[in-house]
């Protein structure tokens, strides 16, 4: 498959403060990478330095197999942004808004405004064409934000955190579009601290942290990396070391924590493990009010290759 | 042209703040006007003079009450001390004058025989001693070519019925041009007020930082992009003048459309032009909404009072007219005082008028040298 991102030891720094450390990645044509990361991680200032918004003190960037440049206006036309702070006019409505957003790539008036249909059409604003953007909810805006930069049909997409502080209906109706961006064979590079949408969104996943890769892969790749394969939480009213440490001489087990009521047990393996870890708490009369087992998650995997949580 | 045609969208939502500024043009424009109305119409004015003849049977004298009379009103009051005094001070009269005996006999013996005369002093009694002064004149010069009283009096008569005819050389109808140029520099306030408001605004929309961003990462190249928005700016100013210019030339066609009125209209769109320098330098250094409305405020109105915009120049003191020297409207509206008196439209009258649009000239020139400056500082430091 093409390479349409190659950046290769990218550095930034900011007087003593390094954002982005030598940073190597590729992305390929129709993928959807996923970069994660807590806040700070250098998630918006990789983008901002892919797009020539900011300087970089090292490595090279390759877009379409060009250098980009701040005048590289034939690659900014294969391109598109959705940045995280919504980016409109106050003054013009939803359809004149992404005109005009549309119109800075698109100079064909009967193109631009089949382009602008189909925008709106992608992120379900089509009831709200005359609306001003005073007059839309959060999610509304979230939506309109997204059409204005995708309304030009880029072939990559950058989404910076696009579906902060949005309402469930527009996160939903906000992803499907992405994948229907995906379908209809743009690239896409999405940027989130919400792991649930990195995992049903993108093909590939970057996890980033302190301006460095620490692990990337597909989600089952990186979550082999936290070396577990189930994970068990139990509410109880008191447990005593004892019990904790028979627990602990389970076969498959991972690792046992205790944090206030909560017992976390996690497990190498994946095998009968609830119905045994039941057993033992019943056999040493320990009382507990909810029970439940799931699949590691990529804050798992954060987890393990940080020591902290991804919301941290 | 998207930038362009989007410029002209984001004003369409401040037609209102346009409306209202030509309103106040309108408004106040006219009250100046109503109240600055000057009349040109000369009227033969004729002063209420008493006179007190002790020389009442000699044809000298009453010569000079004849003369006196076919140019003024006599009004006949007590001649008493009281009644006198009574009369000047209710200015039932505006002059007297007291003719002493043997008045006559006395300027036929070449002697000077002193008329007594009391004055209200107002302009009515200066016109009266004009009177007076101009038959002692004549009689004076001829008293000593005559000894004969018939013949004095007719060369008095001869000379004062030499007419002399007087051209006048100006046709310059003060009021008129007074009004138009309360209206102009009235306008200086609406112009700046509805050129720097608005394209503050429209400015700061287009260069919201999020917006701009948008703007820098997109395939338009950025100087077609600034070009555009200059251009949409300009086109706006010429609107804006073109629409007071409009306004004035419904009011005032006859002063309008003649080379004076082309010099009103040449000194307004220098001024617009320097507004809109303005405008754009402050859109530069101001990107906060909420803050142009109040910047612009201060701008525009402090230019209106210090430069003599809402009153006239010559009423203000100097402290505050030698502050005002440093504010483009001050140029423009002393153009406009000029242009209301000046008569002849030479190079040499005019030369103050096209030195002010130098000056205002200048004005945008360092506005634009100071807006470039900071520009680039501002995109590097991004």
């Amino acid at each position: 498959m093409k390479k349409i991102i190659e950046v290769k030891n990218l550095t930034k720094e900011y007087k003593k403060l390094k954002a982005i450390d030598h940073l190597s990645f590729e992305v390929k044509e129709g993928e959807i990478l996923g970069l994660l990361g807590p806040n700070g991680s250098g998630k918006t200032t990789t983008i901002n330095c892919l797009l020539s918004l900011l300087k970089f003190q090292e490595g090279t960037i390759k877009i379409f197999g060009k250098d980009m440049h701040p005048n590289s206006y034939e690659l900014k036309r294969k391109i598109g942004v959705v940045f995280q702070e919504i980016a409109v006019f106050e003054e013009l409505t939803v359809y004149e808004n992404i005109d005009y957003f549309c119109g800075l790539y698109i100079s064909d008036k009967e193109t631009r405004k089949k382009y602008i249909e189909d925008a709106i059409q992608l992120v379900g604003l089509e009831n709200y064409k005359k609306f001003y953007p005073k007059q839309l909810s959060g999610g509304l805006l979230r939506r309109l934000n997204i059409a204005c930069g995708i309304a030009h049909k880029p072939k990559l997409i950058f989404l910076d955190e696009p579906t902060v502080a949005v309402d469930p209906q527009s996160r939903n109706n906000i992803l499907e579009g992405i994948k229907r961006l995906r379908d209809s064979g743009a690239t896409i590079v999405y940027t989130t601290h919400y792991m649930e949408e990195v995992e049903i969104l993108c093909d590939r996943i970057i996890i980033l942290d302190k301006g460095k890769i620490l692990a990337q892969g597909t989600s089952t790749e990186l979550k082999e990396l936290a070396n577990i394969d189930e994970k068990i939480t139990v509410e109880v009213e008191k447990i005593s070391e004892k019990v904790i440490d028979k627990i602990k001489r389970f076969p498959t087990i991972h690792e046992v924590n205790l944090n206030m009521n909560t017992l976390i047990v996690t497990y190498k393996k994946g095998q009968d493990n609830l119905g045994k870890l039941i057993d033992c708490l019943k056999d040493n009369k320990v009382v507990y009010s909810k029970i439940f087992s799931e699949r590691p998650t990529l804050n798992d995997v954060f987890l393990s290759l940080t020591g902290k949580e991804l919301r941290d | 042209m998207t930038v362009f045609k989007t410029f002209w969208k984001v004003v369409k939502k401040y037609k209102g703040t346009i409306i209202l500024y030509t309103t106040l043009l309108i408004i106040f424009g006219g009250l100046n006007m109503s109240a600055n109305n000057q009349s040109t119409q000369f009227v033969d004015s004729k002063p209420d003079i008493l006179i007190i003849n002790h020389d009442q049977n000699h044809k000298l004298s009453n010569h000079l009450v004849k003369y006196i009379k076919k140019h003024s009103n006599l009004v006949k009051i007590k001649q008493n001390e009281e009644a006198i005094s009574d009369a000047l001070f209710y200015r039932d009269v505006n002059f007297i004058i007291d003719i002493p005996k043997n008045y006559s006999q006395d300027i036929m013996n070449g002697e000077n025989p002193t008329i007594h005369i009391q004055s209200t002093g107002d302009y009515q009694a200066s016109l009266a001693q004009m009177l007076l002064m101009r038959y002692i004149r004549v009689q004076n010069i001829y008293k000593t070519k005559t000894h004969d009283e018939e013949e004095l009096i007719q060369k008095i008569n001869h000379s004062m019925d030499k007419k002399a005819t007087v051209e006048l050389t100006s046709k310059l109808d003060i009021s008129k041009t007074s009004n138009v140029s309360t209206y102009f520099s009235f306008a200086s306030y609406s112009i700046m007020a509805v050129v720097i408001f608005v394209i503050c605004l429209v400015m700061s929309s287009f260069k919201e930082r999020k917006l701009h961003k948008r703007t820098i990462i997109s395939s338009m190249n950025y100087k077609t992009y600034n070009r555009q928005l200059l251009l949409a700016s300009f086109l706006y100013t010429c609107i804006v003048w073109l629409l007071f210019i409009l306004l004035g030339m419904f009011l005032f066609q006859d002063v309008l459309f003649t080379t004076r009125g082309i010099l009103y209209m040449l000194n307004s769109f220098v001024f617009s032009f320097c507004c809109l320098t303005i405008a754009l330098f402050i859109s530069t250094v101001v990107s906060n909404k909420n803050a142009v409305n109040g910047i612009v405020n201060v701008i525009a109105l402090g230019s209106a009072f210090l430069c003599g915009a809402f009153v006239p120049a010559e009423w203000l003191p100097n402290s505050v007219l030698n502050i005002a020297h440093i504010l483009p409207a001050y140029w423009y509206i002393h153009s406009n005082d000029l242009l209301k008196k000046v008569e002849i439209l030479d190079f040499n009258n005019l030369k103050p008028i096209f030195i002010n649009c130098l000056v205002m000239i200048g004005f945008s020139i360092i506005f634009i040298i100071i807006n470039n400056i900071i520009s680039k500082h501002k995109q590097k430091f991004n």
